[in-house]
């Protein structure tokens, strides 16, 4: 016999995982496509099923004074409509899915499940979100970089949970961002794009750019952002070819049913390229 | 009543529908009902050497070719599908055996666990193996092309499309005292049935097929079920119990039928004035592992080889390949689609390469009344395709975009199309093969019943059959009771495809609904039937395909406007304007929803739906992967409709349901070859095919 828990308390939650191996189900907009089963049978769950969506708890969002922090089961239309949610998350998550399907997803779903083209995940890593690990041992804070470990590989020991997510506050003067997917709605990144820049004057103090869909995980170049921090806006402009050149390089885009390698990786440098001429 | 017929009702099948009341297949129940699974090849071509079965408990079965009291074979039109193979398999998913028995979970582990050797053998997937050839000519054929100045070619490409309607294939059948009774998500219950009688070898009163509510079909439920109908009967007839078999969405998108992929090739003979003397055209397609359809297909394409123009010269040919991949068949357009996107291109391409505005180019050929069509038949009704044309370009602003976009090269663009689409069966279908029946049926309480084998498959036919009679007979329409067919009580009044239900059943219903009301006596049980003759003017001959392949058509011109982004490549949808003569709209409501879900599936057709195989394995299975158009990406669409009365149709009615579609896919990809500035001759025209175009030409 399965034991399927509905906890309503994080201390419950955190009992059971310590006990046992548990599936932990948020909204369930991947789990119930991934674990399918012939219609009429029971989808095919592995383990029990923790469903975290009672944990009264964890459904909050919250402004704090250096960060926005974005509870385990708060749903995605819930952070669209917070006032304090940072504009690149409200565009990001205006495109994704569509109405019926955010009003359960959830960002800790969307981080968890690790796909590398999980729409948020492009935001979280241009921000540097970090993800707050809770188990009976204590609480881990981890960066979003080091947290997702690969393609749907993820740092989370059987015993832990995500209970909220981080977003620290930036202050910065531009900030781009394209999905392209293949359709409007409902649809997986083909690519996603984003770039965020803080300039004054003359120069840029800060400058990053975060691709979905196009390596096996979110890609950021640290090294060529800072090879790029405190230079003059002419001079990288002036540059532009050598810093698309620099990340096509590290780009691995795949050919599947969706799209393919070529296209992946041109309108990537496109975006790009684009996001730089507009700084 | 006439003046009003066009005025909308409220769609009687609504309230069901949208309170989740009506019962697709998949909702119904029956007790002690057994579940079936169906095994596949899991290769393209090779022998089956042995089928090993694992421990069958008591109350699981297999059923295989070994079961089939009759013949096994698929009654479509060519004997070459078998309901289960003896000993060859000739695609991936092909089904070679069910499994059955009361627990899916049980059934799911049997199927898995039986085990089937294989011979491998090399699939065929190259266009090579030609089974059907067909060829007419009209005027000197290509004999012009001797003494041309120039002559111009090009070859277009189109794709696979998906049907993708609401629910899965299905049925649900059970045994009822010596007959079995199928009901399922079907178009065409006569099909099913006479194919059940073929494979079960008996009588025709001990099978019997109704229809469950069906949500879209768009042809993917006119010969396919079929297949499944009678495997689903040799079961029951084995076993004597209830069973039911129903696919999962990534089972029928891998192993159901699919719009044919094609290869057309067009040449033109040009004179020194730049005029078209001769026209050459090749319609290859791909029938995938059975012939099916695909001669039917392949003769709707080849007459619609002109398209909406008269040109006086003509070669066409086409041939049907067979190849090791999941058969193709009837869809929505029905050959069409595929050649309407090539000449519409082709005479744009032929424009521009003379240097010729494209437009003025183009409205020099447009068929006229009297005019021969390309299987030298006469269009006997008046074609108002001129003012038509004014019309859509007036709402859509086309000359001054059409002038401005190329000026601009700011990535955006405007296509127009011309088009038209032959009602009813192509040839001598309606006469020889179909042989319509219709029954109107009234009871003693004055309740007339309309019984007919037409479904309703979203498309509105049961309301628009209702109103129909209730308005020639001038009753209430509560009077007038349309239930889901049933062979056991409605003749066959022929499928429920090729745009015909409302012109030919219609015009058939129409002329019983007024005989009835002439000899109408209350309270007394009265019966009206009618049966279809052909128009004697209307000429045809099978082997030369010379002659009227259709009694009427319909016209429409399509305008859309695109934006394609210089980044991405995606083609942002604008708008959509058209214009329709269909004849006269028996129900106006009904008909802008054929219009707005036609254009949407003709437009994605053109640049979204990508279905590919990869060595005969289909690689989008699922609506994740498979791109049709959400709402959000349908753009707005602004229809007119022209009245132009048939005379033989209900109320002058023509076909609807194929035109809106047929035109899509060519007024999209000229948009985009003008945004772009590079000749489309193959769809769909993704933003991957966009981006190689712009920098490769
Ligand atoms: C029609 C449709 C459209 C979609 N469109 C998009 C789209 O445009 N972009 C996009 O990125 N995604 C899309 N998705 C995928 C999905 O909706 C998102 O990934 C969503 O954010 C998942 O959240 P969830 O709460 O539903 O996750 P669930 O399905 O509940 O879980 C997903 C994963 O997260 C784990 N998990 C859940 N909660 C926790 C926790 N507290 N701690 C640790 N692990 C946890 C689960 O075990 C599971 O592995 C779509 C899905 C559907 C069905």
């Amino acid at each position: 016999m399965v034991n399927h828990l509905l906890p309503e308390t994080l201390e419950e939650a955190l009992e059971a995982l310590a006990r046992k191996q548990h599936l932990l189900f948020a909204g369930g907009t991947d789990l119930m496509v991934q674990k399918r089963a012939w219609a009429g049978l029971p989808r095919n769950f592995e383990h029990p099923v923790l469903f975290t969506s009672r944990i009264a708890k964890l459904n909050f969002i919250e402004k704090r004074s250096d960060h926005l922090a974005v509870g385990a089961t708060c749903s995605l239309e819930m952070m669209l409509e917070y006032p304090d949610t940072p504009d690149l998350f409200k565009t990001i998550i205006g495109e994704m899915a569509s109405p019926g399907i955010r009003n359960h997803a959830t960002l800790a779903g969307n981080i968890a499940n690790a796909s590398p083209a999980g729409d948020t995940l492009v935001g979280l890593y241009l921000y540097d979100a970090t993800i707050v690990l809770k188990s009976l041992r204590g609480e881990r804070l981890v960066p979003i970089a080091d947290f997702i470990t690969g393609v749907r590989k993820i740092d989370l020991a059987q015993d832990e949970m995500i209970t909220e997510i981080r977003i620290p506050h930036q202050d910065f003067t531009h900030i781009d961002y394209v999905k392209v997917g293949p359709r409007k709605a409902d649809a997986i990144s083909k690519i996603a794009f984003a770039g965020a820049a803080k300039t004054n004057d003359l120069t840029v103090s800060d400058i990053r750019a975060a691709f979905g869909a196009v390596f096996k995980t979110v890609l950021r170049s640290p090294a060529t952002e800072a090879m790029l921090k405190g230079m003059r806006i002419a001079d990288i402009k002036a540059d532009l070819a050598s810093i698309c050149e620099a990340y096509a390089r590290l780009l691995q885009p795949i050919d599947d049913q969706r799209s393919n390698k070529e296209y992946r990786k041109a309108v990537a440098i496109n975006l790009l390229a684009r996001f730089i001429k507009s700084l | 009543m006439s003046e009003t017929i066009s005025q909308s009702l409220m769609r009687l099948d609504a309230p069901d529908k949208i309170a989740g009341r009506a019962k697709y297949v998949a909702d119904l129940k029956m007790k002690d009902c057994l579940f079936a699974l169906t095994v596949r090849s899991p290769i393209a071509k090779g022998k089956i050497l042995q089928v090993s079965l694992p421990a069958m408990p008591e109350g699981y079965q297999v059923v295989d070719h070994r079961d089939i009291p009759g013949e096994n074979i698929v009654k479509i039109i060519y004997d070459d599908q078998v309901i289960f193979p003896v000993d060859e398999v000739k695609y991936i998913g092909q089904p070679i055996l069910l499994v059955v028995g009361p627990d899916k979970r049980i059934v799911e582990r049997l199927a898995k666990a039986i085990k089937i050797e294989f011979r491998e053998e090399q699939p065929v997937f190259a266009w090579e193996n030609s089974v059907i050839r067909y060829q007419f000519t009209k005027g000197e054929g290509d004999a012009p092309f001797a003494s041309a100045a120039n002559t111009i070619s090009y070859t277009y490409t189109t794709g696979y499309q998906e049907q993708a309607y609401m629910e899965p294939q299905g049925f649900i059948g059970h045994y009822d005292r010596g007959k079995i009774v199928l009901v399922g998500s079907i178009q065409c219950p006569y099909y099913v049935k006479n194919a059940l009688i073929r494979a079960l070898a008996c009588d025709p009163d001990k099978v019997r097929v109704i229809q469950a509510a069906v949500g879209g079909a768009f042809g993917g439920k006119e010969e396919y079920p079929s297949l499944i109908a009678c495997e689903l009967a040799v079961a029951i007839n084995k076993i004597k119990k209830p069973i039911k078999l129903i696919f999962e969405r990534e089972e029928d998108m891998l192993v159901t039928t699919k719009r044919h992929p094609a290869q057309i090739k067009l040449a033109a003979a040009i004179g020194a004035d730049g005029a078209i003397r001769a026209l050459r055209a090749h319609v290859g397609i791909d029938a995938g592992a059975d012939i099916g359809l695909s001669g039917v297909v392949l003769s709707r394409a080849m007459i619609a080889a002109t398209g909406a123009y008269t040109i006086d010269n003509l070669a066409v040919s086409g041939d049907v390949y067979l190849t090791n991949t999941v058969p193709t068949g009837a869809f929505r357009g029905f050959g069409a689609p595929q050649m309407l996107f090539a000449i519409e291109m082709f005479i744009e391409h032929i424009a521009k390469d003379l240097g010729r505005d494209p437009l003025a180019y183009r409205l020099d050929y447009l068929a006229k009344q009297h005019d021969k069509t390309s299987t030298s038949g006469v269009f006997r009704d008046p074609i108002l395709m001129p003012e038509m044309v004014e019309k859509a370009m007036a709402m859509s602003g086309y000359a001054a975009k059409s002038e401005r976009y190329p000026r601009e090269a700011g990535y955006r663009g405007i296509g127009m199309s011309f088009f038209l689409h032959g009602c009813g069966f192509t040839g001598s279908g309606e006469a020889k093969t179909i042989k319509a029946k219709v029954k109107l049926e009234k009871d003693s309480e004055d309740l007339v019943h309309i019984l007919i084998a037409a479904v309703d498959m979203g498309q509105g036919v049961h309301t628009a059959m209702r109103k129909l009679v209730a308005s020639i007979m001038e009753i209430p329409i509560e009077t007038v009771i349309y239930d889901y067919p049933d062979t056991d009580q409605v003749p066959d009044s022929g499928p429920t495809v090729a745009s015909r239900t409302m012109m030919i059943v219609g015009g058939l219903v129409a002329r019983a609904a007024r005989a009835l009301k002439e000899s109408f006596i209350p309270g007394q049980h009265q019966v009206a039937e009618e049966q279809y003759v052909q128009p004697d003017y209307i000429k045809w001959d099978e082997d030369t395909m010379q002659g009227d392949a259709y009694p009427a058509y319909s016209w429409g011109v399509t305008v859309v406007e695109v934006a394609v982004d210089p980044h991405t490549y995606q083609v942002n949808l604008e708008h959509a304007w058209s214009v329709y003569d269909c004849g006269k709209a028996i129900d106006e409501l009904m008909v802008l929803g054929q219009a707005d879900g036609g254009l949407a599936q003709g437009i994605a057709y053109g640049c979204l739906e990508v279905m590919e195989h990869d060595q005969g394995k289909i690689r989008q299975k699922n609506l994740t992967d498979y791109i049709i158009p959400t709402a959000s990406d349908v753009p707005a669409m602004t229809t007119m409709l022209i009245d132009n009365p048939y005379p033989l149709g209900p109320y002058g009615a023509k076909g609807v349901g194929e035109l809106t579609l047929v035109g899509g896919a060519p007024a999209v990809a000229k948009a985009i070859e003008m945004a772009i500035n590079k000749r489309i001759t193959k769809i769909p025209a993704t933003p991957e095919a966009i981006m190689e175009l712009i920098k490769h030409g």
